[in-house]
């Protein structure tokens, strides 16, 4: 055991989907630590089993084989209530496509998260949050009278607001042009800074040497990992791998 | 989770109108059958008026809790991936039911609050048909109730939850992980509930064609007439696997618009089988019964025909006359038969004919045995065959009397008592019609015996006496088949207009990424209408099938009965209802795929959820 244990281990974790001929092995035998506070990248070619990697990683996918450890807890074995719990209180979860309730305002969405809890959100808490990502003044707005970059940071407004142990994030910034990105990304790096663990998948080396570190995945392997590259340096690894 | 269910019914609506509807006209017809039927069991009116409404009550409840439920099961199929967001952000299974079921509550009560008017709209058409028809006198009323009011709500919530609890089941099982995926596996479309259910309504089906040739003729035709629906139910349940089967076969043409038809009816097997569904139950509901019931009455036609050898019926009492070999002249009474005694006594009011054995036998071609303090069991059945029966005359009590004959049953019924000359009171007979069989003697000159007979009443041929007979007889079961297949029919429809609408609200973004494609607004709603045409298709051929469990069972009966299987087909009312329902789909289809396209594509693109 390291001295700060990892916010997410994952120990020979394998998920194959399908069967005979056309199965495929989207996530071999794979053994990785998330330190816990840190932004760890993930990086790939497309089909190299990064969603699939993060789904498992937040308990959102079964895995054949292999252990799940979010801090102490056991994913692998954990019943629908118990993830359920875990998804309201410890987990939260970013995407690409940002999955936002369309009858709910961007408030109504991040105080969803609190009231499936039972709680009754404050709106000081939700407002702050909402401010937090700069949205302050948006608050009464639904999802589709927003944009698209305004969307993801409610989004991630919404998973921060159970202050989660782990964030994921898969592609944050894969349907948002480069100003709107630019903002996501420093809103990461300045949760990171404040202690956040976070997870994000992404194709952007940009992206990823926002990151502490990028872990590289091919044909649903980690084949290397790298600490404080920048956006060069990433890109020249990425490149080496797909070849 | 209220706020929620409030949140998404005021979103959603359009997806929501069909189920509102669907909830509010099953509350109307729910509560105007119900006022009636009580109305009608308190007025004295036509004994037929209380069993009909009961048959309309009972069918009504049927057709409610299947359009409800399975407009529920599509619309919490429509929105799979907004569950599955819920499920992602931390909610619980118990969590997605509660929403569920809370909307299912709103639903109800907005159902109940639109239903309970309207309802009283369906019980003035009601009432106006049944005078109409002469089920109930001129003066006849559905009165209101308060505590109906209560009732209502009450359907209404009940029929909205019932309908929404299995589908809330099956979304509350929905993974997470659906929320990540645009077009995610579609969810399995033939569950484990719908083997279960169509296996069992199939079984259930099977039963009565077999069972209904055994049950002589009453019960032959009450459990042929049955089978349409639980057919109608198995074919629905296996509808995610027949329908698109079926609907391919349908010709779409070549070209880019058939084959991306053809596409969405496969790819879309939930919402084919869904707009499928209510059409089947249509069909096979209306041409099942009506061409069972037709063919029931050609055959009870053809037996009588068959059993009568009798050349003219006189309206009254023919005397022996000069060219006529036998009367047979039969005075109808009606008459009360009483079995049990004290707590279990049961009276049952039956047809009686006072007949001369002898005369009857030889116009009717059956035997009969029977002379003075005994009764014989007629072509009517309802009596037992042997044992004594008590029977009562209006004024005359005839008291114990032995049951020494029968004549075989027949298909068209007729009396169930045959009694002796003699037995009745001289007092009881005189103001009972009578009527004459007339068998002309060999080589008598027809139309001089004819003109003879005139003066004792109306004379027939009787080839002329069974047709008209019989039309009347059809006339009384249209009427019937009428009021209780016509508001069951439009309900149906309105189910088909849900799918349709429910189906068209989800495709918005599906319509747009075709036109982004390439296509234009007019190829979008063509391609659309060719669908709709193809899963009508699809659905009136399965309808037929569903029908055709009903002609099985009037082919066994009939042939068991009278010894000839008869089917006689109802090909103009099949074409109408044909006929509506494509108008329906087509233009349904139309108006909604017309609003669905009136955005241009980039708006509706541009928003993701
Ligand atoms: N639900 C599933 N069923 C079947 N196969 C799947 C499923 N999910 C993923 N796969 C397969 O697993 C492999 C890895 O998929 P995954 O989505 O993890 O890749 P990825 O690295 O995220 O790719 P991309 O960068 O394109 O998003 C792919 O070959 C994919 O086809
Ligand atoms: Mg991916």
């Amino acid at each position: 055991m390291t001295m700060t244990p990892a916010a997410v281990a994952l120990h020979g974790v394998s998920r194959t989907f399908g069967r005979g001929p056309s199965a495929v092995t989207a996530v071999d035998d794979v053994t990785l630590d998330f330190p816990r506070g840190g932004w760890t990248a993930v990086m790939g070619p497309s089909g190299s089993g990064k969603s699939t990697l993060l789904h498992c990683a937040a308990g959102l996918e079964r895995v054949d084989t292999g252990r799940v450890l979010l801090g102490s807890t056991d994913l692998t074995s954990a019943g629908d209530a118990e993830l359920t719990t875990l998804r309201r209180t410890r987990i939260g979860f970013v995407f690409q496509s940002f999955n936002l309730i369309g009858a709910l305002t961007a408030e109504q969405n991040v105080a969803l998260p609190l009231r499936l809890a039972g709680k009754r959100p404050s709106r000081s808490v939700v407002r702050a949050t909402l401010d937090a990502v700069g949205l302050a003044d948006r608050a009464r707005h639904k999802p589709r009278e927003l944009s698209g970059g305004q969307q993801q940071r409610v989004a991630i407004a919404r998973a921060m607001v159970t202050r989660p142990e782990v964030l994921f994030a898969d592609e944050p910034t894969g349907a948002l042009d480069s100003t709107a990105a630019r903002t996501v990304l420093d809103l990461l790096r300045a949760m990171a800074d404040a202690g956040q663990s976070i997870v994000m998948v992404t194709h952007d080396p940009g992206a990823a040497a926002r990151a502490d570190s990028v872990v590289f995945l091919r044909d649903g392997r980690v084949v290397d990992r790298l600490a404080g590259a920048d956006a060069r340096g990433v890109a020249d690894r990425l490149a080496a791998w797909e070849r | 989770m209220l706020g929620m269910s409030r949140a998404g019914l005021a979103e959603r609506w359009t997806l929501f109108v069909g189920a509102l509807l669907s909830v509010a006209l099953g509350v109307a017809l729910v509560q105007s059958s119900l006022l009636l039927l009580i109305s009608a069991a308190q007025q004295s009116s036509d004994d037929a008026a209380v069993p009909m409404l009961g048959i309309v009550l009972g069918g009504a409840v049927f057709l409610a809790g299947f359009v409800i439920s399975s407009t529920f099961a599509f619309t919490v199929d429509q929105r799979r991936r907004d569950l599955a967001l819920l499920r992602l952000v931390g909610g619980s299974r118990r969590q997605v039911r509660r929403l569920l079921l809370g909307e299912a509550v709103l639903l109800g009560l907005g159902g109940a609050a639109i239903g309970v008017p309207a309802g009283l709209g369906v019980m003035a058409v009601q009432t106006w048909l049944m005078r109409r028809f002469e089920f109930v006198p001129p003066a006849f009323t559905g009165e209101w109730r308060m505590w109906i009011l209560g009732v209502s709500v009450g359907t209404g919530v009940a029929l909205a939850v019932a309908g929404v609890l299995v589908a809330a089941r099956r979304a509350a099982r929905v993974r997470p992980l659906e929320a990540l995926r645009e077009s995610g596996p579609a969810a399995r479309v033939m569950t484990a509930g719908r083997w279960v259910a169509g296996l069992f309504f199939f079984g259930g089906a099977l039963a009565l064609v077999i069972v209904a040739p055994h049950g002589g003729p009453a019960g032959g035709q009450a459990m042929a007439m049955n089978v349409a629906m639980p057919a109608a139910v198995a074919v629905v349940a296996f509808g995610p696997l027949l329908v698109p089967v079926l609907a391919r076969l349908v010709p779409f043409g070549g070209g880019v618009l058939g084959s991306l038809a053809r596409a969405n009816v496969r790819d879309a097997r939930r919402r084919s089988a869904s707009v499928a569904a209510p059409l089947i139950v249509l069909i096979a509901l209306v041409v099942g019964n009506t061409g069972a019931g037709e063919s029931f009455t050609a055959s009870g036609v053809d037996e009588m025909a068959r059993s009568t050898h009798a050349d003219f019926v006189v309206e009254g009492t023919v005397p022996a006359r000069p060219g006529v070999a036998t009367v047979s002249a039969e005075t109808s009474l009606d008459a009360q038969v009483v079995t049990g005694s004290g707590e279990d006594q049961e009276t049952t009011d039956v047809t009686a004919l006072v007949i001369d054995p002898r005369a009857y036998a030889v116009v009717h071609g059956t035997s009969v045995d029977v002379h003075g303090q005994a009764v014989a069991r007629g072509p009517g059945g309802e009596v037992s065959t042997s044992g004594s029966v008590r029977v009562r005359l209006p004024g005359a009590d005839l008291g114990e009397l032995p049951v020494v004959a029968s004549v075989p049953e027949m298909m068209s019924g007729g009396a169930s008592l045959l009694l002796p000359p003699g037995l009745v009171p001289a007092a009881a007979l005189a103001q009972a019609p009578t009527r004459s069989f007339v068998a002309l003697a060999p080589g008598a000159d027809a139309s001089a015996v004819r003109a003879d007979l005139a003066r004792y009443g109306p004379v027939f041929t009787a080839g002329d006496w069974l047709r008209a007979d019989a039309e009347q007889r059809n006339s009384t079961n249209d009427k019937v088949m009428l009021v209780v297949l016509g508001l069951g029919g439009l309900y149906a429809l309105i189910g088909v207009i849900n799918s349709i609408v429910i189906g068209a609200a989800t495709r918005r973004r599906e319509f747009a990424e075709a036109r982004v494609t390439g296509l234009t607004r007019g190829q979008v709603v063509r391609s659309a209408l060719l669908e709709a045409y193809a899963v009508t298709g699809a659905a009136l051929l399965l309808g037929t099938v569903a029908a055709s469990a009903a002609f099985f069972a009037v082919l066994a009966t009939t042939s068991a009965v009278t010894g000839s299987a008869t089917l006689k087909l109802p090909w103009p009312l099949f074409a109408a209802v044909a006929a509506v329902a494509l108008t329906v789909t087509g233009v349904t289809s139309l108006i909604t795929s017309l609003s669905a396209t009136r955005r241009p594509p980039v708006t509706l693109l541009a928003a993701r959820e």
